[in-house]
């Protein structure tokens, strides 16, 4: 293979270059400002261009054309698309090159749309310049480009899902169904999850667990399910289509045998609050979670079982079994399993409102939460659906709910919880059905009723009387005897102080993220947004994806949902999934790392920086080698090679100081260097172009995958060009779309910032910037603070630095 | 208990996360006492709808007790304490002090404290009591100096 490819290099160089350039008017965006004619013209002079021409439309269907012909008739073997982004139409040249017999990766664009028309519609002069730069910078890089072939590898045609709530057992069937085979992974007894406690669903009103239980039985008998309950996943390796899956299967000490005919429970002497019940009510050390429990199987509770310490002292569950299920000497076993794709659905926790003393849960008895309530009130409750206060096991006559606890709070958790707005509004009606003079009173900040059927359902609660206040109480006061409680606050739409009395005060608390989320997001090198919930690929079109290939997100793990919501989302991820699996095989994208054996010294140290742990050899080995399917084309991992062995495929060292080079072929010390990653600072300032903010003209933008792949040669080699200022951006540090691989970013610029301060050459002209995809405004402000900077460094210091690093190649080398 | 140092010059950028839960109004032990007085939830909203200037003229403003209750149970964390009292030294720099208060600081800088005490005098002596030691007017005022109080109230 490898051969094969330098082989194919070789042929390139010896043939000569052919590179066609085609400069896109985009009808007035581009040609409104850049005069395309002259930077057409200026292109033909450029080495190696065999034609260049400009077109109003590149991307219609004659632009296409022209490529497609031209490539054939003038045996073009580059071609540089000068127009937008390539992050919009880099797909649509590069199929076009391909159709007409030239490799897809020989073809490169110069963005002189959001990059410089847009960003200088008042500068025409200024706008051509850049745009020439632009166009030669591509051209230089586009001449030494090589053919790349994508690599193929197959996908196991098995998935993994972890974590069995509704939209895990969903993602499942949706899989199973399609012919796959599933494993099921669920931590505790049985799959059902936080639905299974819910007692109704809004808006519909449904019986929560009566339109699970039918998905949860076909799950345990569907033939491709594999259902694994009351394990964990420990361990994952591989890559896309071939994950090797470590899942720890914990003891249940009860047999396949059981037929939950519950014979061992009264026997057992051990109780223990009820987790399933909100702990209202206690369980047995044998139990089974809930009478619906999929698989329908008792199991032991170790932790509070007699037996704990391994001797059996007490066996009075054994000897009421008849099928003699029980077996205390279960242990532990580990499963390897083998999949192709994952489907990560590990849901949410409910907050503990214990931190907000000042509404006394947990002191005052009468405070619950909503989860308690949903138990309070369901038939298969503690209390077999009758609504009782704790302190005194009456019925409620005066009803308040708090909203928004613990969500859209610097205190708690920032973000709105989604559901606590319906959930309410539907128990307030359960309420009201059950006990009509029941009187309720909702105190909310805003009532979010945003979903199909939601605002109808917050109107039949107004239609049965329950009353809504604007303004959370500041305090809840108890009644030492009467165990009555008094809320204090402010009806903020009458702006009247009010003092509320209530039986019963039930806080409408908000989710969270589940609390094994870290250990799914660290094995499967997945990253959590501010609040926690997993990171999408892409927010908007590829919500359901990950940054890791063949991994997959369902349900309120990437963010607070609704049950339906979870549910789509599900089918989403598992119909993700089912494209690989169906396909059978994936493509990488060849911009992969690539390690010279020859040259490798088997230091190491590329493995230690990469993010995916895709880089394996040993010293003993004698080199390391990337393992192309689990690289993820981040490059962070080449900056830090000594030895010239590492270097990225499509973004060479070469290439990227080709584009340098030209960038500062004239003036170059009134330019800014900007190194942008694709995803985010890239991506931001194509916003910024998209919102036509205006930014000075002297920015020349390079892009690399993420800015970990930005070497300090680079930077040491632009200022000995003469450069005024570099710029390196990425995404923000916990928004890596590299798995913090820009975390090597700020190592190498720290380093770099230190040895500029020990040589005497000013820090400020080298700058780090954070700017997500949605940050044009800080792009664009970004570049105006380092233009005004530029103004100060005259060009005697400017050479200075260049004497300074001149000195010290003659004496060390280089400076990095 | 958040910072103990008073933050000041405080802009709309500080407190524009308030979205007027009112958990504040309902900790407010100013308004047990004065149901008149706005309370920080409509002191914050005036702030952000009508601006910082007119409430300095607003004797509302002068209602808090700096208790720290409601800053405490903020769920935006917004230093509603240190914006009433940001608030009121604006306010009095421009005059807008209220007699009463201009009065009772004019009496502790006088007479270094904040009862009128030559009644309480006789009460002791018929009391058999000694006199009280003479009040640290001197030292009090220079402490009023310091916070910058001379500039605002004469004494």
């Amino acid at each position: 293979m490898k051969e094969n490819l330098e082989e194919r290099e070789r042929d390139f160089e010896s043939n000569d270059l052919r590179i066609g350039v085609y400069v896109c008017h985009c009808g007035k965006n581009i040609g409104g400002t850049v005069r395309c004619e002259e930077v057409a013209e200026f292109a033909k002079d450029l080495p190696g261009v065999a034609l260049a021409a400009d077109s109003l439309y590149m991307c219609s269907e004659p632009g296409q054309e022209q490529i497609k012909s031209d490539i054939k008739e003038h045996q073009l073997n580059r071609v540089v698309v000068a127009s937008c982004t390539p992050r919009l139409h880099e797909p649509t040249f590069r199929a076009a090159c391909e159709s007409a017999g030239l490799n897809q990766y020989l073809m490169e664009m110069a963005n002189i749309r959001e990059h410089c028309s847009w960003v200088h519609l008042h500068d025409k002069d200024s706008a051509t310049e850049k745009a020439k730069d632009l166009v030669a910078m591509s051209v230089s890089r586009v001449s030494r480009l090589v053919p790349q072939h994508e690599l193929t590898v197959p996908v196991a045609r098995k998935a993994l899902v972890i974590g069995g709530g509704v939209a895990g057992i969903q993602s499942a069937l949706d899989m199973a169904d399609a012919g796959y085979k599933v494993y099921l992974v669920e931590k505790s007894g049985s799959i059902g999850g936080r639905m299974a406690q819910i007692d109704k669903t809004f808006p519909t009103m449904d019986c929560s667990i009566c339109i699970l239980a039918p998905k949860m039985s076909e799950v345990g008998r569907h033939p491709n399910i594999e259902l694994l309950t009351l394990a964990d996943v420990q361990d994952v390796s591989g890559h896309v289509g071939n994950f090797r899956v470590k899942v720890l299967k914990k003891a249940r000490y009860v047999s396949d045998e059981c037929t939950s005919c519950g014979d061992c429970v009264d026997p057992c002497p051990q109780l223990v609050p009820d987790e399933f019940e909100a702990g209202l009510s206690f369980r047995k050390a044998i139990h089974i979670p809930f009478p619906q429990a999929v698989p329908s199987k008792f199991r032991i509770d170790m932790e509070n079982c007699l037996n704990k310490e391994g001797i059996v002292a007490c066996d009075k569950c054994y000897r009421a079994c008849e099928h003699k299920c029980i077996h205390f000497g279960d242990r532990d076993e580990t499963i390897d399993l083998e999949v192709g794709t994952i489907v990560v659905a590990t849901g949410v926790d409910v907050f503990d409102p214990r931190g907000l003393t000042e509404f006394g849960y947990a002191r005052f008895p009468n405070v619950i939460t909503t989860l308690e309530f949903e138990r309070l009130i369901n038939a298969g409750g503690p209390t077999s659906g009758e609504l009782i206060r704790p302190s005194n096991r009456l019925r409620p006559k005066k009803i308040a709910f708090i909203q928004c606890i613990g969500s859209r709070s610097k205190r708690s958790n920032p973000y709105c919880s989604n559901v606590c707005c319906m959930n309410t509004i539907k128990d307030s009606l359960l309420i009201k059905e059950h006990w009509p003079d029941t009187e309720i009173t909702v105190f909310y900040i805003d009532i979010r009723a945003f979903g199909k059927g939601f605002e109808d359902l917050f109107n039949r609660s107004r239609r049965e009387g329950v009353s809504y206040i604007r303004g959370i109480p500041g305090e809840i006061v108890e009644d030492l005897e009467t165990k009555d409680l008094t809320l204090i606050g402010e009806n903020t739409l009458l702006g009247r102080r009010y003092r509320h009395h209530a039986d019963m005060v039930i806080l409408s608390v908000g989710i969270k993220p589940s609390t094994n989320t870290g250990g799914v997001q660290r094995l499967l090198n997945l990253s959590t947004d501010i609040d926690g919930f997993y990171m999408e690929a892409h927010p908007k079109l590829r919500p359901v994806d990950t940054t890791t290939g063949g991994v997959f997100l369902a349900g309120t793990a990437e963010g607070p949902k609704d049950i339906k919501d979870s549910v789509t989302q599900a089918s989403a991820a598992a119909s993700r999934a089912n494209i690989l699996m169906s396909k059978g095989e994936v493509q990488i994208p060849a911009i992969t790392a690539k390690i010279d054996a020859d040259k490798c010294n088997a230091c190491g140290l590329c493995a230690r920086v990469c993010p995916y742990h895709a880089i394996v050899g040993s010293k003993e080995q004698g080199y390391y080698r990337v393992i192309e399917a689990m690289c993820q084309g981040c490059g962070a991992c080449v900056p830090e090679c000594k030895f010239g062995a590492l270097d990225q495929t499509h973004f060479t060292n070469d290439q990227i100081v080709s584009q340098l080079d030209q960038a500062l072929a004239h003036d170059p010390n009134n330019k800014i260097l900007a190194f942008a990653c694709n995803w985010c600072s890239y991506a931001g300032a194509d916003f910024a172009g998209v919102s036509r903010m205006q930014y000075p003209h002297n920015v020349r933008i390079i892009r690399t995958m993420c800015s970990g792949r930005v070497s300090p040669k680079w930077i040491e080699r632009a200022f000995l060009k003469g450069v005024g200022a570099v710029l390196v951006s990425g995404c923000h540090l916990a928004d890596c779309h590299y798995n913090h691989a820009n975390q090597q970013t700020v190592k190498r610029l720290e380093r770099f910032w230190k040895r500029m301060e020990r040589n005497g050459i000013n820090k400020d002209r080298l700058r780090l910037a954070w700017i997500s995809a949605a940050e044009g405004a800080q792009f664009a402000q970004v570049i105006h603070d380092m233009a005004a900077g530029l103004t100060k460094i005259t060009p005697a210091e400017i050479s200075q630095t260049i004497e300074r690093l001149e000195k010290i190649a003659k004496k060390k080398g280089s400076l990095t | 208990m958040t910072d103990m140092v008073v933050r000041t010059g405080l802009s709309r950028k500080d407190i524009y996360e308030c979205y007027q839960c009112a958990r504040c109004t309902g900790s407010c032990p100013a308004l047990e006492v004065r149901p008149d007085a706005y309370g920080p939830r409509e002191t914050i909203l005036r702030w952000l709808d009508q601006g910082r200037d007119k409430l300095t003229r607003d004797k509302h403003i002068w209602l808090c007790c700096t208790c720290n209750v409601c800053e405490e149970r903020c769920p935006q964390m917004l230093p509603i304490s240190d914006l009433l009292t940001d608030l009121r030294n604006l306010a009095a720099r421009r005059g807008n002090i209220p007699d009463r208060l201009a009065a009772a600081i004019r009496l502790l800088a006088v007479t270094g404290r904040t009862m009128i005490v030559h009644q309480l005098d006789e009460m002791r002596a018929h009391h058999g009591l000694e006199p009280l030691p003479p009040a640290a007017a001197e030292e009090v005022r220079a402490i009023l100096k310091e916070t910058g109080l001379d500039e605002v109230i004469e004494f």
